[in-house]
């Protein structure tokens, strides 16, 4: 658990789903932990919050769910990415870089001393 | 794994139910729970610490679990009805594909709907608007009502009329207490608008001031006329326009108002339009209304007793009863009554629908259209019966590939469902071909049969749609029903051991049921439409003195003079005699004139009953028919009107004005006055005391003047110019090709004659007779139609019965064949088995025509509803017609191989 942990702001998390998702299918499980791996652990998503994003993405159809076999022979929810959600996310990205460069732009002029 | 819908709707997996997705969330949950503690185990917590923090990471368990399950349903729902949709579409798709692939099947179904169907959906056009509508922009219709007068005497017996003189119309509306009102009004009136090359003759309505307010219509431009615009002793000159006949003349220009049009050379002023399909309390297209003072039938008409021109309407208030009212209106008029009459004093006054007749009954054409949507309904029963029939048949050849789709595991309600879906779809596309019959067809019943109601523009209004496509859904669903319904009890097993031609016997003997309920009523279509066919026969042979065809009439609208002195008048009537003689000279000299003549009084047009006096009698006896009354001829009226002259002569050019005074009479008045003795030389006078006796010269047949049938009535015919008092001169030109060619060739003669004639009104003797005789026509030709459909649609469906039972019993007739059996053993073997249900059907269908039919009495015409000869005609039809339809398969049956019908299956 990462002390200075960034709270998630609202949308990003879908764009985070979506992109582990182009990995292939996961369940829900899998996907907090990519996350959590691949942010360092610096990103703190709340468990019940990435469910309820994944029920939004489905009822969106930018995924999609099947029910499936884990390696430890237990059932679980399988999620995969669909062809409107990899536009989704397409778009999502080119979005949050303009955001993120813009902001950047200003944060980092140097300011007079 | 993934399963493609279709593939999950046919084994009814991943049901979609909000349920079982909110379950599901709970497994996602508890799953995700156990794998962080795994997670956290391994790290090396131990198992309490582990769930501790699995929960804390994951939140509000409660909060999350609400909120995930709700969208979940949500999906779950969305999905289902996507299914559901999706299911339809599938279904539409295998059903439009089986259709495809019976082409025979699916034409003969949906033409059957269609003519049906389309049937029904013309006669509920005229229905709706004859009888359950009525007339438009009426405000609270079931309080309007029509006044009746009963008259009773020795002579006549009681007639009822809707009759009137302003002076009843009078008191009601000023003394009356059940009622909101009362307005008068007269249709009928032509007059010629405008002059020269565009003027037109227009049909114009005198109406009292009040009648727009009591019916609650308002203008559409403009006002209707006041209380001081129709005031007796004399209306202003101010016209109210029809819409269309405004948008027709006008082009819609709302600067009409205020200007002046002429009317048969007189100026009125325009001062608004009536909304469009506005036509008063009757359906008769008016292009105008005028006040009703503007008519003067006598100089003292506001207060004559005598003189009944006029329909008087009324608008009862809430809750008063049509016989309060009517006893109230009997009082009035006996409390009012002033005239000399002698029955008057006891007349019963009585207000009725305004649906009414002028008997006060029900009119004779909507009687006869009562009658064909009942028939027309018996055609859409037949036609379902046809139908189910057919659709049996199918589902029976069908069997094996339903028994194999119940195998394979297709529910039965969605087998139903799919049987459903065909027949409703059937059902819709006949009706989409029959509402374009009903286009056409109602259209050709409108102008032909009932062309004196102002129609609206299209045959297929909203109402009309919605009939149809609901008749469609219900027959579509009765239809289904039964084949539909019969997949319950399939036997699985063997369906799919036997061959698909061995059926169920109950089911053929179900459709044996149902061929002779077609049977059945068709038979009684078809006595109906024969018992019309014979009414219809009987009018037109009525002998009615003499014979119109080819006859055409011709009348010079002369402008009305204003004002005009004593010497004025007369100088005109001899100029416009002038131009009648001087045409008729020339008329009588043009090839194709067989003959020509001029009359004041003619058989169904305008009718003068003068005084007359015969020496021996104080007055002239009634015979029953009214009158005595007099025509004013010229030499060849007998010739033209073929009037038949039984002693005597005819008129010659010489009996004239100022001749010898000479007088033709009628052979009821010839035998009523002189019984015994010949006519020839008797001696009457006619019109006035103070002329010369007129010396009976020649008798004549009989002439009806008002109606088919009618009481024997005195007439008698004076030379044209002895007569005085009346007038209104007709030319009548016998031709001897068709009529109408010659209209314009009469209308240049008369121009050439006289180049200031204004308009000409030219009809052939006919077009006033027809209007009699429509009903019986519309009756015999709607009927004839409608039972020969149903006798087709029967015929079809014998036809497949006995073909179908052909298919299945071929092996039999192949082992009857091998075995010796002659051709005609098996023809008759097959017709017998047809033979025998239609002719049960015949004889049951006679009988309840035979039972029935009095209820017809009304609508016929001298015909007994019980006339042998028109039900041995249906059943000989039925009967030819059945045989034919059984002869196709029965030869069929004759031509089968032995050795292939028993190596088959």
């Amino acid at each position: 658990m990462a002390v200075d942990s960034i709270a998630l702001m609202r949308g990003t998390l879908d764009a985070l789903v979506l992109k582990t998702l182009t990995w292939g299918p996961m369940h829900g499980f899998e996907i907090t932990t990519w996350i959590e791996q691949h942010s360092g652990g610096r990103l703190d998503v709340e468990d019940s919050a990435l469910y309820q994003a994944l029920r939004r993405l489905e009822e969106r159809e930018l995924i999609e769910a099947e029910w499936g076999i884990t390696d430890n022979n237990r059932k679980a929810r399988y999620y995969r990415i669909t062809s409107g959600g990899r536009a989704h996310l397409r778009a999502e990205t080119s979005r949050w870089l303009k955001y993120a460069e813009t902001v950047n732009d200003i944060l980092t002029v140097a300011t007079k001393a | 794994m993934r399963i493609r819908s279709d593939v999950r709707r046919l084994f009814r997996l991943g049901l979609r139910r909000p349920e079982l997705a909110r379950g599901e969330v709970d497994d996602e949950i508890t799953f995700h729970i156990d794998a962080r503690i795994e997670q956290l185990v391994a790290l090396g917590l131990s198992r309490d610490e582990a769930r501790a923090e699995a929960m804390r990471r994951f939140g509000d368990v409660a909060q999350a679990r609400a909120s995930i399950g709700a969208s979940a349903a949500r999906r779950a729902a969305r999905l289902a009805f996507r299914d559901r949709v999706a299911a339809l579409g599938d279904d539409l798709r295998y059903v439009v594909r089986s259709l495809a692939s019976s082409r025979a099947f699916t034409l003969t179904v949906v033409a059957t709907f269609a003519l049906a169907i389309g049937a029904n959906a013309a006669m509920f056009g005229i229905i709706d608007r004859l009888l359950v509508r009525g007339p438009e922009h009426i405000v609270a219709p079931e309080r309007v009502k029509r006044l009746y007068i009963s008259l009773s005497d020795e002579i006549h017996g009681q007639e009822t009329a809707p009759s009137f003189g302003y002076v009843s119309y009078a008191f009601l509306r000023d003394q009356s207490r059940t009622l909101d009102g009362a307005a008068a009004y007269t249709h009928g009136y032509e007059y010629t608008l405008g002059s020269g090359p565009d003027a037109q003759r227009i049909k114009v309505a005198h109406v009292s001031w009040d009648l727009f307010p009591l019916l609650g219509v308002g203008p559409q431009l403009g006002r209707f006329f006041s209380a001081q615009e129709d005031h007796p002793p004399d209306g202003q000159r101010v016209l109210v326009l029809d819409e269309s006949y405004w948008k027709r003349r006008f082009g819609g220009d709302r600067a009409v108002l205020g200007h002046t049009v002429l009317l048969d050379g007189q100026a009125y002023t325009i001062v608004g339009v009536a909304p469009s399909g506005f036509t008063g309390v009757e359906l008769r297209r008016t292009d105008a209304w005028a006040p009703i003072s503007l008519l003067h039938p006598t100089k003292d008409w506001p207060t004559a007793w005598n003189v009944e021109y006029l329909q008087v309407i009324a608008r009862l208030k809430p809750g008063i009863t049509p016989e309060v009212a009517s006893a109230e209106a009997t009082l009035l008029h006996r409390a009012n009554y002033t005239g000399k009459s002698r029955i008057m004093p006891s007349a019963q006054l009585a207000f009725r629908p305004i649906s009414s007749g002028r008997s006060g009954k029900e009119s004779l054409e909507a009687s006869v259209s009562r009658w064909l949507t009942g028939v027309s309904i018996i055609v859409l029963v037949i036609a379902c019966a046809n139908i189910t029939n057919l659709l049996l048949a199918r589902s029976t050849r069908r069997r094996r590939e339903i028994a194999v789709r119940i195998a394979m595991g297709i529910t039965r309600a969605r087998l139903m469902r799919l049987l459903l879906t065909e027949s409703i779809l059937l059902a819709l596309l006949g009706s989409a071909c029959g509402l374009a019959l009903a286009y056409w067809g109602g259209a050709l019943i409108r102008t032909m049969l009932l062309p004196n109601v102002d129609w609206p523009s299209s045959p297929v209004n909203g109402r009309v749609l919605l009939v149809a496509l609901s008749l469609a859904t219900v027959t579509g669903v009765v239809v289904g029903a039964v084949p539909a319904l019969q997949t319950r009890r399939l036997d699985l097993t063997g369906s799919l051991k036997s061959g698909s031609h061995q059926a169920g016997t109950q089911r053929s003997r179900l459709r044996s049921w149902l061929v002779f309920a077609q049977s059945a009523l068709s038979v009684i279509l078809l006595i109906g439409a024969g018992l019309f066919v014979r009414s219809l026969l009987k009018v037109r042979s009525i002998d009615l003195g003499f014979r119109p065809d080819r006859v055409l009439s011709a009348q010079i609208a002369w402008l009305r003079m204003v004002n005009p002195t004593p010497e004025e008048s007369e100088r005109e009537r001899t100029r416009r005699r002038g131009v009648y003689i001087r045409a008729l000279d020339r008329l009588r000299a043009t090839p194709g004139v067989h003959a020509a003549a001029l009359a004041v009084g003619t058989p169904f047009g305008n009718s003068f009953s003068p005084d007359v006096w015969v020496p021996g009698y104080d007055s002239i006896p009634d015979l029953g028919g009214g009158g005595p009354y007099v025509s004013a001829v010229t030499d060849g009226y007998l010739d033209a009107t073929e009037i038949r002259l039984l002693e005597g002569r005819a008129f010659t050019p010489g009996d004239r004005a100022g001749s010898e005074r000479v007088t033709i009479v009628n052979e009821p008045m010839a035998t009523a006055l002189w019984p015994g003795q010949s006519p020839l030389g008797k001696c009457l006078q006619v019109f006035t005391k103070t002329l010369p006796c007129a010396r009976v010269v020649g008798v004549v047949g009989q002439v009806r003047r008002f109606a088919l049938r009618e009481k024997p009535a005195i007439q008698l015919y004076v030379p044209f110019g002895q007569e005085t008092g009346i007038g209104g001169t007709v030319l009548l030109v016998r031709t001897s090709g068709d009529p109408t060619d010659f209209i314009p060739l009469l209308r240049r003669v008369l121009r050439d004659v006289d180049p200031n004639v204004p308009y000409t009104f030219v009809n052939t003797m006919q077009e006033d007779i027809d209007p009699l005789v429509r009903p019986w026509r519309m009756g015999a030709i709607l009927f004839g139609i409608l039972g020969g459909l149903a006798l087709a649609i029967a015929a079809i469906g014998l036809y497949s019965v006995i073909a179908y039972m052909v298919a299945q019993r071929m092996q039999e007739f192949g082992v009857r064949l091998a075995l010796g059996a002659t051709t005609r053993r098996i023809l008759s073997l097959v017709i017998s088995r047809g033979m025998f249900v239609v002719l049960t059907g015949l004889v049951v269908g006679q009988f309840v025509a035979l039972l029935s039919a009095n209820y017809l009495t009304p609508l016929l015409f001298e015909t007994s509803t019980r006339d042998p000869l028109t039900f041995g005609a249906a059943a000989l039809m039925l009967v030819t017609v059945a045989i034919l339809a059984c002869l196709l398969p029965a030869f069929r049956a004759t031509r089968v191989d032995p050795v292939i019908a028993l190596r088959a299956d």
